[in-house]
């Protein structure tokens, strides 16, 4: 890494929900193959520098630099198109179209056809698509149920679908809102194991936005830890556990306890 | 494979030959009036359900086909354009101003979207009913004249005076328009249209342009309602915009009823919903002013018991079948144990 340009540099961002202060003069560099923790107590942030990293939300000031180039105002279907790739807190899924579906909406970028194969074909997707979206569910272990439809899989594979749609878009930063929250321990290796494989195999970066700490640990390179939207230290984990003002944060100070 | 084609090709060819001896078998220009009021429902119905496919209701359908109405009309009564040229731009007009409603209406979704179109129908009525020297205001317009004379090689000059002669011009139309919605429905755009409807958000995060694949549907779709409002004009040969015609927001009631009955899931749903309904309340007549209520009734009925509405009779029925098939075996094995 070193003396390489950062594929994600962030500014002095800032953003406001009317009088409340979300996010305040947060800087930010994540190197590429890198990954990133993204921590904090509950209102801290997290979720909201990641939406504007994704595009969902506007920022009040600041700049984002993705890739050498500035994407600020960029729309998040822009963003998608330059390597940014979003997995949801949420279970947001396709949830009536089959697996295999949900993937292929994943691929549209990457098999852009013309008017009339947009409009007057009938769609039966073939050959090197069926092949692409059969990979990605091939690597995230989600082959076996490519007919069933997403709402009907349990949760921790409904995580991995969503992980795997993002990896469909083959993007070069992966933002990932929450990953393993709700999962028991084998879907959360699972998950894991995942981040770090797409790493190495495909040089994806990734910033990881979680509440469970042993998690973050045990992937992230590197931990940004956030407080009333501002950044209180940044670090490998190790160092973050140890800093006093991050522990205050979690823990709150002797005067609040007493 | 090959026998499952040649099904299908029997199936559309006994569908057409039933559609056209239609009016030969019936005898009576009444019910072939129907019928074309019939086919032009069924197409307003199939777009409003296009419509439905990027996840929103609308509510102002009949708008736009007041609008492709009043187009047709006053070109060929103003310009003296023919009406094979009319009401195709008619529908282009429809999907005009759609287009330029597009952008601000489709950034919002849900009931509000709903009421935005409702409002906008009701708009568009009220400027018909008070623009007099366009639209003839509360006298409506009257002599919109038939579509000109066709001359079709082999078969002669047609002409559309008579209903029966209007009823195939209408079934083309139709039936052509249906083709083309189907076409895009199972069309990558279709597929797009499914995933934003199931979720826009991680649609718009994979990289794909939400904004231009919902504008897309909506101005097709009023294009369609556009070319419904063109041959309804010219049928009735007269229009009028009071709040009790064909415009009213009663009617944008109707045509989701007929859509809700039928079942919105499926292509074939606004067909079958719009002919029973349309049918059952022709034979209920002599109800009169009480025939709403007809109409009612099978509504509640089909929203409390087949959710699916009537597409989703024959799973129904083979539900049933399987569900009698079970207890008729047990039936059978209970008796056979009892007498071992």
């Amino acid at each position: 890494m070193g003396d390489a340009l950062p594929l994600l540099q962030i500014r002095d961002l800032n953003k406001l929900f009317g009088g409340l202060v979300a996010v305040t003069g947060l800087d930010l560099d994540v190197s590429e193959g890198e990954i990133l923790g993204l921590i904090g107590p509950n209102g801290a942030g997290k979720s909201t520098v990641l939406n504007m990293i994704g595009g969902t939300i506007l920022p009040t000031r600041g700049k984002i630099v993705f890739n050498g180039e500035d994407i600020t105002k960029l729309p998040s279907y822009i963003r998608a198109q330059q390597g940014i790739a979003r997995v949801f807190q949420q279970d947001i899924l396709f949830a009536n179209l089959t697996v295999i579906e949900n993937l292929l909406v994943g691929l549209h970028l990457h098999l852009r056809m013309g008017f009339v194969g947009t409009f007057l074909k009938r769609y039966t997707p073939v050959g090197k698509e069926m092949e692409l979206a059969s990979q990605t569910l091939e690597f995230t272990g989600l082959a076996q149920h490519f007919d069933e439809l997403a709402k009907n899989l349990p949760h921790g594979k409904q995580r991995l679908l969503g992980l795997a749609i993002a990896l469909a878009t083959q993007p070069k930063l992966l933002l990932l809102d929450e990953p393993v929250t709700g999962m028991n321990a084998e879907e959360m290796e699972a998950i894991l194991t995942l981040v770090k494989v797409v790493r190495e195999r495909r040089g994806i970066t990734s910033i990881i936005v979680e509440h469970n700490l042993r998690a973050v640990m045990s992937v992230c390179d590197r931990i940004a830890v956030l407080n009333f939207g501002g950044k209180i230290a940044e670090g490998s984990p190790k160092e973050v556990v140890g800093n006093p003002a991050v522990i205050e944060a979690y823990l709150g100070t002797e005067e609040d306890a007493a | 494979m090959n026998r499952k084609w040649l099904t299908y090709a029997l199936g559309i060819v006994a569908i057409t030959a039933f559609l056209i001896s239609l009016p030969f078998v019936l005898r009576s220009p009444y019910w072939v009036s129907i019928l074309i009021i019939l086919g032009i429902y069924t197409l307003l119905v199939a777009s409003l359900r296009t419509i439905t496919l990027i996840g929103v209701f609308s509510l102002g359908h009949v708008g736009f086909m007041l609008i492709g109405a009043y187009s047709s009309a006053l070109l060929v009564m103003r310009t003296g354009l023919s009406f094979w040229a009319a009401f195709i731009i008619a529908g282009l007009v429809s999907a005009a101003v759609a287009l330029l409603l597009s952008y601000p209406f489709l950034r919002v979704k849900g009931i509000y979207f709903a009421i935005l179109t409702l409002l906008t129908a009701e708009t568009f009525r009220l400027v018909a009913w008070n623009w007099k020297s366009l639209t003839g205001g509360n006298y409506g317009l009257i002599n919109i004249p038939a579509p000109n004379p066709l001359t079709i090689p082999g078969l002669g000059i047609m002409q559309f005076e008579s209903f029966n002669s209007y009823y195939y011009l209408t079934l083309t139309v139709v039936v052509l328009s249906l083709f083309l919605l189907y076409r895009l429905e199972h069309s990558k755009a279709g597929f797009i249209w499914r995933a934003i409807r199931e979720a826009d958000i991680l649609t718009r995060c994979v990289g794909i342009n939400i904004m231009k694949f919902k504008i897309i549907n909506f101005v097709v779709a009023c294009f369609f309602a556009g070319v419904a409002g063109a041959l309804f004009a010219h049928f009735q040969r007269s229009l009028s915009v009071d709040y009790s015609s064909t415009f009213g927001t009663m009617m944008s009631i109707y045509l989701i009823v007929y859509l809700v009955v039928g079942g919105p899931e499926r292509f074939a749903g606004p067909i079958l919903g719009a002919t029973v309904l349309i049918i059952a309340s022709e034979f209920a007549r002599p109800l009169q002013e009480n025939q709403p209520i007809l109409l009612g009734v099978i509504t509640i009925l089909i929203v409390l018991y087949m959710a699916q509405g009537i597409v989703g009779l024959p799973n129904r029925f083979q539900l049933w079948y399987e569900r009698a098939l079970k207890r008729i075996n047990r039936n059978t094995t209970s008796k056979t144990s009892l007498g071992g």
